[in-house]
């Protein structure tokens, strides 16, 4: 069989798992394809490094393309990454307000709750809500220590938690208005 | 185990990556604290709403295309979803568009019939337009084909024994409009093409590495075509004409 063809059955069933990380993290269809199409060919350059399963692999390579994306063309998103972890080491100990009930939780107001997330958090919550990825998967993709993947994982949940929280006290406020 | 522990614990819990030992003391904790009971009850219903709300991006068709495109060597045919099940397929279809090529053509309407459906479920799998209507709800199904057809089909999803209906399609046979029922078992997929008549010929039969079974109810001819093994294909079969 061919590269081609191996890489055709094991990579490419994939493809949605890269576009859907690529589309959270770039938070934009057109940007999240260029970005798919550049990492499925660096994966296809890398293909005889694959050991293991595809899809985690995969996406560490969509993710890195990501990130450098981010660098060259809006490199203020991903400064807000560093400093928001920064702030979150010197907050106390969160007893945090993740407190949210599933039925508040409007479908709207999540997504965009979670795209307003900071870089790190918004990755770590992806990989593992959607894509369902263990801590020790997440870690080798952020390429981040296990510990750090558990505190953004926490921190993601509580601010996604306080901010569905506010954007849906504005809207109930606008639609009174 | 402190509070301030258990709390930090409660989000790798959620997402069962405590080890063993660890569990049951957060366990125990849980058990005795009914403040903490409810922040996991409250995180685990926050992961359970991003996994059932959070939208889910899947790859538009026009990627494919391009990386397909840009990706070097020669081009095998249609990625993505197709994966899975697209590789046998492929590979048994090849062998029958060669074999149709070189086949000698037997004369007689019925045989042209066959050769045409399974042209037809071969062309379907290869240029990945196996499914016009794309759902496993019959009520979905039915009325999108009787719409574009002058006769209703029957359309049934067998997911409980096994054939789940993945769609259908419009298809052009023995120079009649005919509806295409898509089901799918494991990797196989089962072409099912129904138009109205009383055929002369049921049966089971084998062209180009593909199984056709023939047969008829309620005044509707139904016509198998699979790569799926002949007995499975009977029981398809014997679904669709047993079920009215």
């Amino acid at each position: 069989m061919t590269d081609r063809r191996r890489f055709e059955q094991q990579v490419l069933p994939h493809i949605d798992a890269a576009f859907n990380l690529a589309r959270w993290l770039t938070r934009n269809d057109h940007d999240a394809e260029d970005v798919v199409q550049d990492a499925m060919l660096r994966a296809y350059r890398h293909f005889e490094g694959l050991r293991g399963e595809a899809r985690p692999w995969l996406l560490a390579i969509v993710r890195n393309a990501c990130f450098s994306w981010m660098q060259r063309n809006r490199p203020a998103e991903l400064a807000a990454g560093p400093d928001a972890e920064a702030a979150e080491a010197a907050t106390a100990p969160a007893d945090g307000p993740e407190a949210l009930l599933a039925r508040e939780l409007d479908r709207r107001m999540l997504n965009k709750a979670i795209a307003a997330l900071p870089f790190p958090f918004r990755e770590a919550l992806i990989l593992r809500e959607l894509e369902d990825l263990s801590y020790r998967e997440i870690a080798r993709i952020a390429n981040v220590p296990i510990g750090t993947v558990m505190s953004r994982l926490a921190r993601a949940r509580r601010l996604l938690a306080e901010s569905v929280r506010v954007i849906t006290l504005a809207s109930r406020l606008q639609t009174e208005k | 185990m402190k509070p301030e522990e258990a709390a930090r614990l409660l989000h790798a819990y959620v997402d069962r990556e405590l080890d063993a030992a660890k569990s049951l003391e957060l366990e125990a904790q849980l058990a005795a604290d009914p403040a903490l009971r409810e922040r996991f009850e409250r995180l685990r219903e926050l992961s359970a709403g991003i996994r059932e709300k959070a939208d889910y991006h899947a790859a538009p068709s026009s990627l494919a295309a391009r990386l397909s495109a840009a990706l070097p060597g020669a081009a095998s045919i249609a990625p993505r979803r197709a994966a899975r099940w697209f590789l046998p397929v492929a590979a048994a279809a090849l062998v029958a568009v060669l074999a149709l090529g070189i086949a000698l053509v037997r004369p007689g309407d019925e045989e042209a019939l066959l050769r045409e459906m399974v042209a037809s479920h071969v062309r379907s799998t290869l240029g990945n337009r196996l499914i016009d209507v794309a759902s496993s709800d019959q009520h979905t199904v039915k009325p999108w084909l009787s719409a574009r057809l002058s006769f209703s089909p029957p359309v049934a999803d067998f997911s409980q024994e096994g054939f789940e209906l993945a769609g259908a399609r419009l298809d052009y046979v023995g120079g009649r409009p005919v509806a295409v029922l898509v089901y799918k078992r494991r990797q196989h997929l089962i072409d099912a093409f129904i138009w109205p008549g009383n055929g002369p010929r049921d049966g089971a039969y084998s062209r180009d590495g593909f199984n056709v079974e023939r047969s008829s109810a309620e005044g509707m001819r139904i016509c198998l075509v699979s790569d799926l093994n002949r007995n499975e294909l009977s029981d398809l079969a014997r679904l669709l004409t047993a079920r009215r």
